[in-house]
């Protein structure tokens, strides 16, 4: 046993591991958005289905869920049933919107017949809303409380349990 | 049915590797012929299923099968064959399957190369490969399965990410990076061998080094072909940013670098055996540490990964070939004691040893800052990062100095040297050092650091030739060869690979030569034209003519094209451009480089308005970025040629050659 080496190595080998177990789990593109804690930056868009333009304005007064979404994302497929079962569950206690980012109303149109569609998707035709919430990518959900104040931002596909606890924050709940 | 076939393949591999690395480590620890000969077996068997099942991989994507997981997620049926190709690669999973590919080739081919020989070390060390591939096809088993089923199957995918579409240098890097990093797994599995069976004898330096060689030769060339691509591809104008994962392709070049050196030394001497091996050891692990930067999501860098669910998994068998390691080394190394000893700095060999500290210097320099902004983040949870003023600050005295040795070192003889040798072998080079700084301050140069290492490589490069030519020159005298012939008799005859050696340090100067002058010498200018309007840069006019549409199926490419002269000549059109990708909202752009045998001229487009009217170009001219490449390249023959090994003397069909050789020269003379 030679106990230098095994000293020297130790030495190197036990502050990188405890480094790098140190930082797993982080997301080094994720940048803490500057919202968080700001009103939600206003809009008006139209929505996939024929009706009225819908603003964050007219929305006060309830906690709303907005969902950055596109077709051709897969996470994006992957939570829409966590989404759609929410916002049926909860009924007036939130607004469900998604907005389409970066796709077209036919493919949107014809995801929603076959997937089922419980809240309203929005058109971001020029990516105004996308720029002014600063999404970086799909999908991304903010949650936005009843005083119109963004209180979390996810990146990332929501699953039930993780989307719950985001809702009883903006709904003002105890966790 | 192919995502099943494929999940079997993959299993069949993960138990031909797990029971191919028990036998061995039984059958190290007690020798028998026919457990060997299993080992050896089932080492084929993994390298066979592996094999198949990327060929089934590949199959699935240029049929566009989407029933598979990883076809689905990468495949696209508007893009073109060849990227249908790489896109092997060009995802996690399919990464890590060629990865796969890649080690179970290179097991084969050790173990085949090695069947007959050194029965003591092969079953640990075929063990030790067959546990990293047990470790990466428990992977493609479980965190990365490329091959799930896809239910119900869609009629298209996304198609891989666009970055990787822009340049066929990304179908060329990758490969290249996973031949020199899975490489090294075997020149580990060897030094573990010698550290288990307690000792390594003469004989077993050669494969050692060999197998060394073979990863570091495409090591060298990965590491620089990622720079030629971020060149090409990424526009900023510069080929190496200190990058995490830049760095983690350098960290197991440096140490291999230096166990290339030192394994020399123990091959002449007998000695530094316990530190050759640890080098090679820490080798294999910056690999392992590398593919987890790039694979974990925990660095931030252009070239990684996005977020993946095998980061913790790479992390623990990082942390198991760590604890393995210097369990190993610690309870082992005294037993591969010195046969010789090591003389002082003034010689030969007191300057390999300096060569070696400064090589693991300048890797614990790159492995901290890489791993600075990790220690700040947990600790203070402060967002930072290293930037180049620190690596620069570290890396370009001892990359000077290394350049230096690498004159002063071969200069020197072997063993201990007296003053008047010292002085005869060390103040002749000093002309080429004075000639080459000189050159270089009469271009331009004023940079301190620039001319130091114009004066380095001066020196270097006087040495080195001196030592190509003293032999050629001899050979030429006493066998009255001309030239070539004496140069393709030391290329490929007994002094290959000494000759070899030198041809990668004469390319080593180069590089060295060329990243001091392109680094401190160039001329960046921004510029704004209108169309028809010219900006002027050192000596270059450009005029942007006009923008140009190019639709292709899977891209839309707007094409400023720049008409170039220079004092008054015209030399062509250039065509920077900006692609905007499908389900892509930013664009990429992709500049115009043309290379001048001393410069580039380089063109990226910083923004093009709408109706493609007014350009908003960063122009630069990039002085010997070329030679880089080129280079490179130089290194890469120079260490094939000092790595492929010379026909044994004594073999029968060597000995019947010779005289026929003999009469062909002989004939060819008259």
């Amino acid at each position: 046993m030679n106990r230098r080496v095994l000293g020297a190595g130790l030495a190197v080998s036990l502050p990188l591991i405890v480094i790098l177990f140190a930082n797993l789990g982080r997301d080094p593109h994720s940048v803490e958005s500057p919202l968080i804690g700001r009103p939600a930056p206003p809009f008006s868009l139209e929505p996939v289905d024929p009706g009225p333009a819908v603003s964050l304005e007219s929305l006060k007064g309830r906690p709303v869920v907005l969902n950055f979404w596109a077709t051709w994302c897969i996470p994006c497929v992957e939570e829409h049933e966590a989404l759609a079962s929410a916002a049926r569950r909860l009924g007036d206690g939130a607004r469900f919107y998604g907005i389409v980012y970066e796709d077209e109303a036919a493919p949107v149109r014809r995801f929603l017949e076959e997937r089922g569609q419980a809240y309203p998707s929005l058109l971001d035709a020029d990516g105004k809303a996308a720029i002014a919430y600063g999404v970086y990518g799909v999908p991304e959900t903010y949650f936005i409380d009843a005083q119109g104040t963004i209180v979390a931002k996810f990146v990332g596909p929501l699953d039930p349990p993780t989307l719950d606890a985001y809702l009883a924050l903006a709904r003002g709940e105890k966790r | 049915m192919t995502p099943l076939l494929g999940r079997s393949l993959i299993l069949l591999a993960l138990l031909s590797a797990t029971t191919g690395a028990l036998v061995g480590f039984a059958t190290g620890a007690r020798p028998t012929v026919l457990s060997s000969t299993w080992t050896r077996r089932l080492a084929f068997a993994f390298a066979g299923f592996m094999t198949a099942a990327n060929v089934l991989m590949l199959e699935a994507l240029l049929s566009h099968d989407f029933s598979v997981s990883y076809v689905a997620q990468v495949g696209s049926r508007a893009v073109p064959t060849w990227v249908s190709f790489v896109s092997l690669w060009s995802s996690l999973e399919g990464s890590i399957l060629f990865w796969g590919l890649v080690l179970s080739v290179y097991i084969a081919a050790a173990a085949w190369f090695n069947r007959d020989s050194h029965p003591e070390y092969m079953p640990y060390a075929t063990a030790v490969w067959l546990a990293c591939g047990a470790f990466f096809s428990f992977l493609l088993a479980g965190p990365a399965q490329p091959f799930q089923t896809m239910s119900p199957v869609p009629s298209d995918g996304p198609g891989p990410n666009p970055l990787l579409q822009n340049h066929v240098l990304m179908a060329i890097h990758p490969p290249f990076l996973y031949s020199g990093y899975v490489g090294m797994t075997i020149p580990f599995g060897l030094a573990c061998a010698a550290l288990l069976t307690g000792h390594l004898g003469h004989g077993f330096i050669r494969p050692l080094r060999t197998w060394l060689m073979v990863p570091w030769i495409f090591l060298t060339c990965a590491i620089v072909l990622g720079g030629w691509w971020a060149y090409e591809v990424l526009g900023w104008g510069g080929y190496w940013a200190w990058d995490p994962v830049e760095n983690a392709s350098l960290l197991p070049w440096l140490t291999a670098t230096a166990a290339v050196h030192s394994a020399l030394l123990m091959e002449r001497k007998g000695i530094l055996k316990g530190w050759t091996v640890t080098l090679v050891v820490a080798s294999f692990l910056l690999t392992i540490l590398g593919t987890f930067m790039t694979r974990s999501g925990v660095f931030n860098s252009v070239h990684s990964f996005t977020q993946s669910p095998i980061g913790p998994t790479i992390l623990g068998f990082l942390t198991a070939a760590l604890l393995f390691s210097v369990a190993l080394l610690s309870l082992r190394v005294d037993t591969l004691t010195s046969e010789g000893r090591l003389e002082g700095v003034p010689s030969r060999d007191g300057l390999f040893l300096v060569n070696n500290l400064l090589f693991v210097l300048l890797t614990f320099t790159v492995l901290v800052g890489t791993c600075f902004p990790l220690v700040v983040e947990a600790l203070r949870g402060v967002r930072m990062s290293v930037g180049r003023p620190y690596f620069d600050a570290m890396a370009v005295p001892i990359g000077a100095a290394l350049l230096f040795l690498m004159g002063v070192g071969p200069a020197l003889p072997w063993g201990r040297a007296t003053p008047e040798q010292t002085r005869r072998a060390l103040v002749p080079p000093l002309a080429g050092a004075a000639v080459v700084a000189a050159i270089g301050f009469a271009a331009g140069a004023r940079n301190p650091w620039t001319l130091v290492t114009l004066a380095f490589g001066g020196y270097t490069a006087w040495v080195t030739l001196a030592e190509v030519w003293l032999p050629l020159r001899q050979r030429m005298r006493s066998h009255g060869e001309g030239p070539l012939q004496a140069l393709a008799e030391s290329s490929l005859g007994r002094g290959r690979r000494r000759f070899g050696a030198y041809v990668v340090h004469a390319g080593a100067t180069v590089v060295i030569v060329a990243i001091a002058v392109s680094s401190t010498m160039g001329t960046s200018k921004e510029m704004k034209l209108r169309t028809g309007e010219s900006a002027a840069i050192r000596g270059y006019t450009l005029t942007f003519l006009r923008t140009e549409q190019r639709d292709e199926p899977h891209r839309q490419s707007m094409v400023a094209l720049v008409s170039v002269t220079r004092d008054g000549k015209d030399i062509g059109t250039m065509a920077p451009r900006m692609n905007q990708y499908d389900r892509q909202r930013e664009p990429v752009g992709t500049p115009d480089v043309k290379t001048f045998l001393f410069e580039d001229l380089y063109l990226s487009i910083l923004n093009l308005d709408a109706d493609g009217g007014t350009l908003s170009l960063h122009a630069l001219v990039n002085p010997m970025v070329a030679w880089i490449w080129a280079a490179t390249a130089l290194m890469a023959l120079g260490g094939i040629v000092a790595v492929v090994p010379r026909r044994e003397r004594g073999v029968a069909p060597a000995r019947a050659a010779a005289p026929a050789a003999g009469l062909g020269a002989a004939v060819g003379r008259q």
